[in-house]
């Protein structure tokens, strides 16, 4: 299966299916995906709960090889995690013994950087996250969304290639979400990443995407793809999206796609459960 | 940590596998008997030393044909038995009393710790003084280990029934003594079952010590003669026999009673690598 | 190891110049309960009149203390004990720790070496003592031999389980970061681990504590066990009590102000990771 890679292509991926073994024999985790994700655009992706887009996300970060097809990144073959490929991920990952200034530096560290220069990267980065005041306070010791702000500014201090993102903001309340959302947004706008981002909010998708991909249920394919023209250069804001109505309308088409696979996930469930149950 | 590989597995594979689990356990006794004989063939050391491993499967079979095993067993289990079911008795009683009242735990803190820091062994000179060799200082002994343990526990868990559960029982018009019946003892039983699980372990280590320096029978004292005899085979047999004890005792006795009462009422789930 | 004490609800604040006072009372208050336990001790020689043999008064023991101390005598053996147990601690921390690295980043071998290691435990180092001095004589070598073979079962379970514990997603963020093998093992692995590591090694002091002074009651090679059994054959009870009573204190010393600390600093500064 030859890869026709282009030059301003980041990620590509062919083929792509993976199977889970389990005890009762191999379970589908995906459907057969192929996508490609061009350097500097933000990707996300919206499916319902147990679509396979983890699975997915884990196998372009390297840390499974998937059953089927292959991943290629900058034209290279991908069969380990590696620097290229930054990973921010949903649950806690930063290190509870490190402080806030020497997480963000870890990768910078591992790369060598000199100390001086390490130093001041990882200022400036604090400055754009808002964490001034926090450099030199432990994990334990800030709130959910103040740690996942220090888990992206690792991932975008190392400065990969790509960056992959794994519902990072899930597990935070609502409020901050918003809040990490928009700063995520400004700090895309400011830095130009390629970025992979995958969650099961339809707003969230769509006010971070350039492109949002919706993936059906298990197991999931990637059923559309749908382009997000922005209209201010800065980032964006939830204000100005909640009252732009090309915004809005495509949120809602989005939202209907992700809506019937959830209807149709459903009703799978309830079929197998009913061939399962005794009469 | 590892990157998955995946390749979707026959059932026959599966099946390999999960035998495999269950005997990986075993591997290590297995290489060390393997490097006990082969340092045996190679190095030729003396009898006393290290014996080969047919002398000692040999002494074994001649100790348990004798009676003397069953005989030393018995001895030994007896003491132990003994002096955990004091040591139980009397910790759990007085955990009782220091867990309900504050005050009282506060004030006997200090000396519980010093005397846990001393408990066991270090009494034997004392104990020996007093009450010579024999079956009453194994006894003593054993006490002394699993009392403390027990009480600790009991303490602790005694205190970390939550307020709230008896002040309920008690608001339905339950008397003190019927609450602790209901709330506390059951609320306290996990700690309290940890502890002299616990206990016993140690009590079962403790004995053997305690035997090793003077009674007239029972493991340690089986070990201890043998040693003046330079019977390595016996030695090392003893040492197999009260390992395979202990290990009988904590996995086949205690931990089931632990898991039945506790896990059942859903209380604590780690029971196992409380020590 | 203490009674846990339940937090109480916090009192009201004393003014400032009483707070100081009540700090150093405190501090004292400690002491209370040990000068009871003296006071009824005296009380109790007085009226049971026991002759010198079977009890002594505490002032006989605190006598006999300060001329062993002024000799020389307890600051040997003190410091014979002391650097027995520091010694076996240095090492069993030197092996224990990456044998427990190894076992814990393969689930095979975890698997396989707990029960093992269990059955070890269960064999206590006491038990081996009759054939470690057919290897090695009444040396320090078999004492040490003894204590490191005690200490270092906690330390490789917890160096174990402690790897073990360490998330997935932590090895695999930093890989994403670039990370190789030995810094995942110096910035993840062994920070990770290290709060259990710690709980290990104090684990290990308290029965390496116990196994040193039993070891050294048969071994008679100096110690505070040595001094303890020695007193038994003269029948020197004072030296016996004073000599239970330091092997208590030190224990104490070592712990709370050696161990515990380092645990607590460990907890503290990881946080998120202890439960």
């Amino acid at each position: 299966m030859m890869a026709v890679q282009n030059s301003a292509e980041k990620i590509v991926v062919s083929g792509f299916r993976h199977f889970f073994d389990t005890e009762d024999g191999p379970v589908q985790a995906t459907g057969e995906i192929n996508l490609k994700i061009a350097a500097g655009e933000f990707v996300t992706l919206a499916g319902p709960s147990g679509c396979g887009k983890t699975t997915l996300l884990k196998a372009m970060a390297g840390f499974l090889r998937p059953t089927e097809g292959a991943i290629h990144c900058d034209g290279k073959l991908v069969t380990q995690p590696g620097r290229e490929r930054g990973v921010v991920f949903q649950e806690l990952a930063i290190l509870p013994w490190r402080t806030v200034r020497r997480n963000i530096g870890h990768g910078l560290e591992i790369a060598g950087m000199p100390k001086a220069e390490r130093d001041e990267k990882v200022a400036r980065l604090i400055e754009l996250i808002g964490l001034g005041g926090f450099e030199d306070r432990y994990p334990h010791e800030l709130s959910g969304g103040m740690r996942q702000r220090v888990a992206v500014a690792r991932t975008w201090a190392a400065d990969p290639d790509v960056i992959l993102m794994d519902e990072p903001f899930a597990a935070v309340d609502a409020m901050t979400r918003l809040t990490l959302q928009e700063e995520l947004a400004r700090l895309c706008a400011a830095t130009r990443k390629t970025v992979f981002f995958i969650t099961h909010s339809v707003d969230e998708a769509v006010f971070l995407g350039d492109r949002v991909l919706v993936m059906t249920r298990r197991p999931g394919t990637i059923k559309a793809t749908i382009e997000v023209p922005r209209r201010s250069p800065g980032g964006r804001d939830w204000e100005s999206f909640t009252t732009d109505p090309a915004m809005q309308s495509i949120a809602e088409q989005v939202l209907r796609m992700v809506r019937a696979e959830r209807g149709a996930a459903d009703a799978d469930e309830k079929r197998e459960a009913a061939v399962a149950a005794p009469p | 940590m590892s990157v998955e590989a995946i390749t979707p597995m026959s059932p026959a594979r599966r099946a390999l596998g999960h035998l495999l689990w269950r005997l990986v356990p075993i591997a290590p006794f297995l290489i060390i008997l393997l490097i006990w004989i082969v340092l045996w063939e190679v190095f030729r050391p003396s009898k006393e030393t290290l014996p080969p491993v047919r002398d000692v499967v040999a002494a074994i079979r001649d100790l348990g044909l004798s009676g003397q095993l069953a005989q030393n067993v018995i001895a030994s289990l007896g003491r132990l038995v003994l002096g955990s079911l004091l040591g139980i008795v009397t910790g759990v009683a007085a955990g009782f009393v220091v867990g309900l009242n504050r005050n009282v735990a506060e004030m006997l803190n200090p000396l519980a710790v010093f005397f846990n820091a001393i408990s066991g062994i270090v009494w034997l000179p004392l104990m020996i003084t007093w009450i010579g060799i024999g079956s009453a200082l194994a006894v003593f002994l054993i006490w002394n280990t699993v009392f403390f343990i027990v009480f600790q526990n009991t303490v602790l868990g005694v205190q970390l029934v939550p307020e709230v559960l008896e002040q309920g029982v008690r608001a339905l018009g339950a008397s003190r003594s019927e609450t602790l019946r209901s709330v506390t003892l059951p609320g306290a039983l996990p700690y309290i079952l940890t502890g002299i699980r616990s206990g016993l372990g140690f009590g079962w280590r403790a004995l053997i010590a305690a035997e090793l320096v003077g009674a007239a029978s029972g493991l340690g004292t089986m070990i201890f003669d043998a040693a003046e005899y330079h019977r390595s085979d016996i030695i090392i047999s003893g040492c197999l026999i009260i390992g395979t004890i202990a290990i009988i005792m904590d996995r086949w006795l205690l931990l089931p009673i632990e898991r039945r009462t506790v896990q059942r009422w859903g209380l604590v789930s780690d029971a196992e690598d409380r020590h | 190891m203490s009674i846990a004490i339940a937090p109480r609800a916090a009192a009201r604040p004393l003014p400032s110049g009483l707070r100081v006072a009540a700090r150093q009372l405190s501090g004292v208050k400690i002491l209370i309960p040990f000068i009871a336990l003296v006071g009824v001790w005296w009380a109790i020689r007085e009226a049971g009149q026991f002759p010198e043999r079977v009890l002594v008064s505490p002032a006989r023991v605190w006598d006999t203390l300060v001329v062993l101390a002024s000799h020389g005598v307890l600051a040997e053996y003190i410091s014979t004990s002391m650097s027995m147990i520091g010694i076996a601690a240095v090492i069993s921390l030197a092996i224990g720790v990456p044998i427990g690295f190894l076992i814990g980043s393969n689930r095979y071998a975890a698997r396989g070496l707990e029960a093992f290691l269990r059955y070890l435990q269960g064999v206590s180092g006491i038990a081996w003592l009759p054939l470690v001095i057919i290897w090695f004589g009444f040396t320090h070598t078999t004492t040490l031999v003894i204590v490191i073979y005690t200490l270092i079962v906690p330390i490789i379970f917890n160096t174990m389980t402690g790897v073990r514990a360490v998330p997935e997603h932590y090895a695999l963020a930093l890989r994403s970061l670039g990370a190789s093998r030995l810094r995942l093992i110096t910035d993840v692995y062994l920070p990770g681990a290290l709060p259990s590591i710690v709980v290990g090694l104090r684990l290990g002091m308290g029965y390496g504590w116990r196994a040193l002074i039993a070891a050294e009651m048969l071994v008679r090679q100096g110690g505070l066990g040595d001094l303890i059994f020695g007193a038994r054959t003269s029948g020197q009870i004072d030296r016996i009590i004073g000599g239970m009573i330091l092997i208590g204190t030190l224990y104490i010393i070592v712990n709370r102000l050696l161990v515990q600390p380092l645990e607590n600093l460990t907890i503290a500064r990881w946080g998120v990771l202890r439960k």
